[in-house]
């Protein structure tokens, strides 16, 4: 049973995935390598060339980037080099626009590809785990019946892997700088992960509690109360000023746009998962009515 | 065998009734496995190759 939910959740998340690939190949990818070719202009014309500074780059500066050392972009060896000769050069590559004109460690075509990829799986991973495993253990006890317990879920997938934690961290532009470092926002990321997962299971159990007591409208509002919680965090936390050579407005865009990409994913996966479950269910209805027809007769 | 899992402790109690030791522990350890590829793999190969989806999935780092 535990295998059927777990295909069934995967089925949905490659449904999902060939949207979201197929946002990632035709919306995202060419907005973020933009916006990356903007910042590093504006930091190039800012920045004097100062490629080596930790302030004029957007990436690598707070030594974040995944390299905790603080050395920027030096890389402890020079090895996160890239085609068109590394970063040490002034920014003569910068805006050649082909390949290495961002400083990554790999190509800008490889970084396209994996990421369409990398959207496609991401699906399915959500999928696989909110709506195959998770969804095995917590069906007695989503709200709702039928589709609307997929729905539910797609909303709670949300609010804990993206909603809860974009509070306190929303989608950062391409090459925005942030002033709050790396190993600070992990742990906030991961923090807020976890106060969505637990604010949506105490949201079920409210509704739970109330439906059976008060009703249906009461039931709801009550679920509603405990996301209220989840603005205690956000306001505690640090706040993450951005910084970049993007305007407000299209920084604004974009950030709208990759929520927005998430929300479609979520909705996806849960039409899907509804589609699944309804088909899965009028397949085994002739046996169940019939049971149903033997147990009253007897 | 749906009447005994109609509680989260049912399909719990189901899931442990289903799955051997074995397959609980290999499913762990896939998982566990899994994790930690990515939790250490990140920098910088796998990192920058998936720099355009982390943003679209509002999971930027820099």
């Amino acid at each position: 049973m535990l295998a059927e939910y777990l295909t069934r959740g995967v089925k949905a998340g490659l449904v999902a995935g060939v949207v979201f690939g197929l946002f990632m190949a035709v919306v995202a990818n060419p907005l973020v390598v933009y916006a990356d070719e903007m910042n590093h202009a504006a930091a190039d014309v800012d920045g004097g060339h100062e490629h080596e500074s930790e302030a004029a780059h957007a990436h690598g500066d707070e030594g974040d980037h995944a390299h905790e050392d603080g050395s920027g972009h030096e890389h402890e060896d020079g090895s996160h080099g890239h085609e068109a000769g590394g970063h040490t050069d002034e920014g003569e590559s910068h805006a050649d626009g082909g390949e290495g004109h961002h400083d990554t460690a790999v190509s800008m075509a490889v970084n396209k590809a994996v990421s369409v990829v990398s959207g496609g799986l991401w699906a399915v991973l959500l999928g696989g785990a909110f709506f195959g495993i998770a969804f095995y253990f917590l069906e007695p006890a989503i709200p709702g019946a039928g589709a609307a317990k997929s729905y539910a879920m797609g909303l709670a997938g949300f609010v804990t892997v993206s909603g809860a934690p974009w509070l306190v961290l929303p989608p950062a532009s391409p090459g925005a700088q942030q002033s709050l470092p790396v190993s600070t926002r992990i742990p906030l990321y991961a923090g807020m992960m976890v106060a969505g997962a637990l604010t949506c299971l105490l949201a079920g159990y409210v509704y739970n509690r109330l439906r059976a007591s008060n009703g249906r409208s009461v039931a709801i509002v009550g679920g509603l109360l405990p996301f209220g919680i989840l603005a205690i965090p956000a306001v505690l936390a640090p706040t993450n000023t951005i910084q970049g050579a993007l305007s407000p407005e299209l920084r604004t865009g974009m950030t709208g746009l990759f929520v927005f990409g998430q929300v479609l994913v979520w909705l996806l996966l849960a039409t899907t998962h509804a589609q699944l479950r309804s088909a899965n269910t009028s397949q085994t209805d002739p046996s169940a009515a019939s049971r149903g027809a033997t147990l009253s007769a007897d | 065998m749906a009447s005994t899992a109609n509680t989260v402790h049912g399909r719990v109690e189901q899931a442990r009734v289903e799955l051997t030791p074995v397959q609980m522990a290999a499913g762990m350890l896939f998982v566990a496995a899994l994790g930690y590829t990515l939790l250490f793999v990140q920098d910088p190969l796998v990192h920058d190759s998936m720099h355009n989806f982390r943003h679209a999935a509002g999971i930027a780092c820099h």
